[in-house]
């Protein structure tokens, strides 16, 4: 699992391929292209050539694109460009739909995740995954919580309620929650049923955290709260988040994705990108002349 | 909260020309109301008169054997003593194993129908299971004589004699229509109801969840038995308690099956009999006015057991989840 030992250990020092205009496809990421500098932010996941069908629809075209670690990366675009089923690539839960297939290859640290042979539980216990509306578990706050942790690991009751009191407090719901920890986790508010997933994903110790549209289904203080967690959870953690609101894309992130119509338009660092888009239709993206 | 207040500010202040529209409306929709009260208030009515008519129908026996009519054990026509206590064993007896049985192979297949089966072959097996209530219970019947009983007799018998044949409930001779017999083919019967509604909650739960167990690394197995069973236990219960009230007051297979002697047992091979049963077997032969007083009391029991029976599926769906 280690980076340093892969084949691929050089890819992560690479520059972003930025595409040429009107092209389709992205051309690989030359490991030439080594820029001394982004050392300290390696390449946590390494997307390389893939296409992904709904049937024979192709959702996503040629897509290559590496995500850093202890950073946050935002997807944005129109709906139904493709950013949702990027990011549901990186975990293969995809897969759960029998008429979708992916090709190509999703590194993560270096190992292909896309191949038939991986381990698939395991590798999804390192990518926590939270979604657009909350997902709480039917059973109480703590078991929620418990849930991951107790599919891998069998811990004594005093570090299981550890695990679970630090995992909500990274979420800040710790102190809405600690005198009721045996109550369902329906009943909280959708906010803090969010948080709740958020503390579920990160209670297994995962390295990437994919959200998608974790913030579309709630109210703005919950939004606020939410993004709040995600800057705070930056330092640990290759931090995936897809979103079409714009100005949080811009809040949050570290680099951005433009997606549209399957392809990656650009891909830079956020202020960049906000500032002095490359392409075209990028820059009608974001400042709203369509999408 | 907040979506309430939106909603109670965006509600629109009719216009005063549109009073005489605004009466019409009023008028249709308290008779709407009205025919939508009537109906639940004629299922009261209905259960209430049913169950006035099943006391009045039983009064001579109630009068003569009173609240000992429930634990006596006699039923002798000839010297008219009645009692109920071999048929409520019979009925009670059955119906529990079958629901036992149908419940756990009814779920399993629900899952394995509704999360792991090819999406044609889940399609078809469900059609297929749910065909299988639609047959006739004589056909049940008829299958639990000739097939069934032998197998029980002869194969099944035996070989849990052989295994658990220390308890009680598999000691002393191996009938081919005996209880246990009966409880198979009431199982038979109630799984249909089971795997269906099961099934249709498990589809019906939305894949978010589905995908947020596999994402932190559950098994499809894990993911099934630790979320989506959960999610659905509320309805498992509902379902069961269904199922059961359909075991308790099944007649005619029953009938075929479980031998027909009024005795209590405690060996699953010997011959029974059930409330259900009974009553049908010998409504035309009630010769005197306490005997019909008797078999009609039968029926107001059945009535009360089913009564307690979805009582206590409430009351357990409301104390083990909260």
């Amino acid at each position: 699992m280690d980076i340093e030992n892969s084949p691929r250990a050089g890819m992560w020092l690479a520059r972003v391929a930025v595409p040429a205009p009107g092209a389709s496809a992205l051309p690989p990421v030359q490991p030439e292209a080594v820029a001394p500098a982004a050392a300290e932010v390696r390449v946590k996941v390494d997307i390389r050539d893939v296409d992904f069908f709904y049937g024979k629809t192709q959702a996503l075209k040629n897509i290559n694109m590496s995500l850093r670690d202890r950073r946050v990366t935002a997807f944005i675009g129109p709906s139904g460009c493709g950013k949702s089923t990027l990011l549901r690539i990186v975990n293969r839960i995809y897969e759960l739909y029998p008429n979708q297939t992916a090709t190509g290859e999703v590194l993560v640290d270096g190992q292909n995740i896309l191949a038939s042979t991986f381990d698939l539980n395991a590798v999804r216990s390192k990518i926590g995954m939270v979604f657009q509306r909350p997902t709480p578990f039917p059973m109480s706050i703590y078991d929620n919580i418990a849930f991951g942790i107790r599919l891998y690991e069998k811990l004594p009751t005093s570090e299981m309620d550890n695990r679970v009191e630090s995992a909500l407090r990274r979420t800040a719901l710790w102190d809405e929650v600690k005198d009721k920890l045996r109550q369902s986790g329906l009943s909280l508010s959708g906010g803090q049923q969010q948080r709740l997933c958020i503390a579920r994903a990160i209670a297994v110790q995962p390295e990437v955290l994919l959200l998608d549209e974790p913030a579309s289904a709630l109210d703005p203080i919950s939004t606020q709260r939410i993004e709040e967690l995600i800057a705070e959870l930056r330092p640990d953690y290759c931090i995936v988040i897809v979103t079409h609101n714009m100005q949080q894309a811009a809040r949050c992130s570290d680099y951005t994705a433009f997606m549209y119509l399957g392809e990656l338009i650009e891909f830079d660092e956020t202020e960049r990108m906000f500032t002095h888009p490359r392409e075209k239709r990028t820059e009608d993206y974001i400042t709203g002349r369509f999408g | 909260m907040t979506e309430q207040a939106i909603a109670a500010s965006a509600t629109p202040r009719p216009g005063a020309g549109s009073r005489k529209l605004r009466q019409a409306e009023r008028v249709g929709s308290a008779i709407f109301v009205g025919m939508l009260r009537g109906s639940c208030w004629l299922f009261l009515l209905i259960v209430l008169g049913l169950a006035a008519e099943l006391i009045w129908g039983a009064r001579l026996s109630l009068r003569k054997f009173g609240i000992g009519f429930l634990w006596s054990t006699q039923w002798n026509p000839v010297t008219e003593q009645f009692g109920a206590a071999p048929f409520i064993y019979g009925t009670v007896v059955t119906s529990v194993i079958a629901l036992a049985l149908a419940a756990i192979v009814g779920v399993m297949a629900a899952i394995y129908l509704a999360e792991f089966a090819p999406r044609r072959v889940g399609a078809y097996l469900g059609l297929l299971i749910e065909l299988l209530a639609a047959v006739p219970s004589i056909v049940y019947g008829l299958w639990g004589l000739f097939v069934l009983a032998p197998i029980v007799a002869n194969w099944i018998g035996p070989a849990l004699q052989s295994v658990l044949g220390f308890l009680p409930f598999f000691q002393g001779t191996i009938y081919g229509v005996n209880v246990l017999t009966a409880a198979f083919i009431l199982t038979l019967m109630i799984i249909p109801t089971i795997t269906a509604i099961t099934r249709d909650l498990i589809v019906a739960i939305p894949m978010r969840f589905r995908e947020a167990a596999l994402a932190l690394g559950a098994t499809p197995w894990e993911m099934a038995v630790k979320v989506v069973l959960p999610s659905v236990r509320r309805g498992i219960i509902g379902a069961s308690m269904l199922a059961f009230g359909r075991a308790l007051g099944e007649t005619i297979a029953a009938t075929m099956v479980i031998g027909n002697r009024p005795v209590i047992s405690a060996s699953l091979f010997a011959p029974g009999y059930t409330i259900a049963s009974v009553i049908a077997n010998e409504f035309t032969e009630a010769t005197s006015d306490l005997y019909l007083s008797a078999l009609i009391e039968l029926g107001l029991i059945l009535l009360v057991v089913s009564i307690l029976v979805i009582g206590m599926g409430r009351l357990m769906v409301r104390l083990l989840i909260r």
